[in-house]
């Protein structure tokens, strides 16, 4: 009798890990990085790898919504370089007309920054649902786009004109949280509940799963593309102007690479490129792990090209394991 | 000597079984196929017929059991041992590559060589001599993108043929075929069987048995059931093989076609499709639209549905005309479509059977923003019992359902909408009697609610059983109008090809 209560616990044991063996894995290894780490559970490295991981965190749950759509946007970078420029750009020249101190015109220019990432999103689901060009090419192209724009706005030097209070949206901290922190989690609760308890969000899956299916099932799949490509785009507008408040500046060399490392985390989640799977919780997951490993391998002094040929590996291997997974369900 | 048959090969199993986790898909199978005959292959779903194909094909393992051709003894361990035993399998899906020339396709892999280039004068001429002997006139050097689907579907038998194989399994070849592609394909099947070739076919249609087949096996849960001749036993005798006792019904007599009109369709055109189609459906009819496969029946329902667009003409339904209609608009109206390749346009593969039974009823489910499985549960629960939908767990992926099962699905997806018309395109494609039976059931009980539906077909008699008037469509035209009661299923086949 004893043995048949180890047996069902040790099957059950085994069920678990088979179907949760990435986050076993993912866990196993932010223990090992935890405690082999010189310094790393102290509360300052703790709240430092949140921060980090706050700025592409936030683009990550945008992208998450966009690649269970079956797309992609690869124009986030761009517009996190483009959105703190404009950000700086509007606040100094209000203030510079007169017409309001930076202080508060530091905030129409964080809105004029959000509205003008929304229209680069827009811009990039109408060519897409008009033509049907694939959203790899169409934001391909607008990555450059965008990221010359952000150049030539800011002539290619960095903006400054932020107010010193600017600073609190990056840098600041709530209590002992850092204010990033805080944003991402606001920003995992919104697209949580928007994609797991509203009808908008079964309808991301539906499209993303079968867009013909879901067109026939009347769903209207134009709307719903047009909507993910247009909130990825302010979740990287809401990013850039957490960088340029970190460091009180915008320019358009900000972001640059980071489409990989927020499609890396959407992937190491558990979401499928060719859309309808994928989950929040996973991409938060995925987010907080890259933090971790990213962290703890500068704390253990690793050569920072060994940290590349670390990270891909883990990508390939994420990508592995949720591919056999899939593969058994079905 | 003119009786005097010499057989030349047989494949047997004796006592195979196959256990699957819960379920014993085959049992204790002892089964012989002759060459030189077609041999059916008949069950309803889960009858273990396709577990029998995949054992003989290498895909799978029996738990138990040999399998023996000419007395050697066969255990495959994957599917290319078993093709390069002789045994081909034909699959419902076709495997060409479209932008491939016939030619190519067929000796895929084995092109003739010269040197380390293709010797394309070899290839043709090859190719040429395989099609003639079958009695194949298509040219070789034909994209197989711009073949029809018959010539697609004889192209892959050559394929098989080509390697010479003992054993030739086709699994559905007529599925998506129309009556008369069907015919022309048996010609060449028939011609087949002068080559000494065991010859296994599997299908769904069972009046075309007779056509084709010599013999008929029938499994039924996994068990062996008998071993017939067809020229011997009758469509009766072969349906309670398969089911035990069932019949098929014709519709019931209480469906009476309402006063109102609920659809009317006036002049309705798309651009060599359809043209010109007026007619009008009341409320609790059923009315059936019969034609050749690449008649326009499939695109005047989805013209209608606003699937695709339409160049000209009017829907006016409930005495107000819809412009421009789009598949959303539609379902808001109260239309509803199950569409003819439920796998890629009905459902959604990586789905649950929880999800895919709200994707279209989502607004219905929840008239705000918020929506949780809570709440969808009731309308998943309801199709579950009310369409006998079987399936352990709704949270499994719909891929685990059988094609009937999905069938429900699709439909159920549909009626959580409360629809006021449904279009059903091609609804027991792929799916055996008894599930076909239930389809046909829901039609009738939506007939009597008042819901109205458009039933497309290729199985002439099932219009004929189902519907309360048939529109016959003929080159994308309408050409006619009848009754089911006045008039026979050859009668309508006639007209139906007649057309032209």
């Amino acid at each position: 009798m004893n043995a048949n209560c180890d047996n069902k616990y040790i099957n059950k044991l085994s069920k678990f890990s088979k179907t949760h063996i990435l986050e076993l894995i993912l866990f196993v290894v932010s223990i090992i990085i935890a405690f082999t780490a010189p310094g790393f559970f102290t509360s300052g490295n703790l709240l430092n790898i949140l921060r980090n991981a706050s700025l592409k965190g936030v683009i990550a749950f945008g992208m998450t919504m966009v690649i269970i759509t079956g797309e992609i946007d690869l124009s986030v970078s761009s517009t996190v370089a483009l959105s703190g420029v404009i950000t700086g750009t509007v606040a100094g020249k209000l203030a510079e007309l007169g017409i309001m101190p930076l202080e508060y015109s530091v905030i129409i220019g964080m809105i004029i920054a959000i509205a003008v990432a929304a229209l680069v999103g827009l811009l990039n689901a109408i060519i897409h649902t008009k033509f049907n060009i694939p959203t790899f090419i169409i934001t391909l192209a607008m990555l450059n786009v965008v990221y010359g724009l952000a150049a030539i706005i800011s002539k290619g030097f960095p903006v400054t004109t932020f107010p010193s209070w600017y600073s609190k949206i990056g840098a600041g901290q709530l209590g002992s949280i850092p204010i990033p922190a805080i944003i991402l989690l606001v920003v995992f609760f919104i697209v949580w509940m928007v994609m797991d308890y509203t009808k908008f969000g079964r309808s991301v899956y539906a499209v993303g799963g079968n867009r013909e299916s879901a067109r026939l099932s009347g769903i209207n799949v134009k709307h719903i593309k047009i909507v993910v490509l247009v909130m990825v785009q302010v979740t990287a507008a809401i990013a850039g102007i957490m960088v340029s408040s970190q460091v009180m500046s915008g320019a358009h060399p900000f972001g640059k690479g980071w489409e990989m490392d927020v499609i890396s985390s959407v992937i190491i989640g558990g979401a499928s490129l060719t859309g309808g799977i994928g989950k929040v919780k996973g991409t938060f997951i995925g987010i907080i792990f890259l933090g971790v490993l990213l962290n703890g391998m500068t704390l253990l002094n690793i050569n920072e090209y060994v940290q590349y040929v670390v990270r891909g590996g883990l990508i390939l291997m994420a990508v592995l394991i949720n591919t056999v997974q899939s593969r058994k369900a079905v | 000597m003119t009786n005097e048959r010499i057989i030349m090969s047989t494949l047997r199993t004796e006592n195979i079984s196959k256990q699957y986790p819960g379920t014993l898909a085959l049992d204790n199978v002892t089964a012989t196929f002759e060459s030189g005959q077609v041999h059916a292959l008949l069950g309803k779903n889960g009858s273990g017929k396709s577990t029998m194909v995949k054992i003989f094909a290498g895909a799978i393992k029996a738990t138990s059991g040999e399998v023996y051709l000419d007395d050697e003894r066969l255990d495959f361990k994957n599917p290319q041992e078993a093709i390069d035993k002789g045994i081909a399998t034909v699959y419902q899906e076709l495997s060409l590559v479209p932008g491939m020339n016939v030619a190519e396709n067929i000796l895929l892999g084995r092109m003739p060589m010269r040197g380390k280039f293709i010797d394309w004068k070899k290839a043709y001429k090859q190719t040429k001599e395989i099609l003639e002997d079958l009695g194949v006139d298509i040219d070789p050097k034909e994209m197989v993108m711009n073949l029809s689907m018959w010539q697609c579907q004889m192209i892959e038998i050559v394929k098989a043929m080509s390697t010479n194989p003992k054993v030739l399994m086709l699994d559905e070849p007529t599925s998506s075929l129309a009556q008369n592609e069907t015919d022309l394909l048996f010609d060449m099947i028939k011609k087949l069987k002068k080559k000494d070739v065991i010859i296994i076919y599997i299908s769904h249609r069972l009046q075309e048995l007779w056509k084709i087949a010599d013999t008929c096996t029938v499994l039924r849960d996994g068990v062996y059931i008998n071993k017939t001749i067809m020229a011997e036993t009758s469509h009766e005798q072969l349906i309670k093989m398969m089911f035990g006792d069932v019949k098929i019904k014709t519709r019931p007599d209480d469906l009476i076609v309402g006063e109102k009109t609920l659809l009317e369709v006036k002049e309705l055109t798309r651009k060599g499709h359809f043209e010109d189609i007026s007619f009008e459906v009341k409320e609790h009819e059923i009315l059936g639209i019969a034609g050749m496969l690449g008649s326009g029946r499939t695109e005047l329902l989805r013209g209608i549905f606003g699937a695709d667009k339409v160049d000209e003409g009017k829907i006016i339904f409930e005495g107000k005309e819809i412009d421009k209609p789009t598949p959303h608009k539609m379902k808001k109206a109260g239309f509803a479509l199950t569409p003819e390749d439920r796998k890629h346009e009905g459902l959604i593969q990586v789905l649950s059977v929880h999800t895919n039974l709200c994707v279209a009823s989502l607004d219905y489910i929840s008239p705000k923003h918020k929506i949780t499985k809570k709440m969808e549960k009731p309308f998943v629960d309801k199709q579950i019992e009310d369409l006998e939908i079987k399936v352990p767990n709704v949270d499994l992926p719909i891929s685990s359902l059988s094609g009937g099962n999905q069938q429900k699905v699709v439909v159920g997806n549909w009626l959580n909408t409360n629809p006021k018309i449904m279009f059903f395109d091609e609804p027991s494609r792929g799916i055996d009697v008894n599930a076909k039976q239930q389809i046909f059931d829901i039609i009738w009980e939506q007939s009597r609610k008042g819901v109205s539906s458009i039933m497309v077909s290729s199985e002439l008699e099932e219009l004929l059983e189902v519907c309360h008037r048939i529109l016959i469509i003929s080159n994308g035209k309408l050409i006619g109008e009848v009754k089911p009661e006045d008039i026979t299923v050859e009668d309508l086949y006639k007209r139906c090809i007649g057309g032209k």
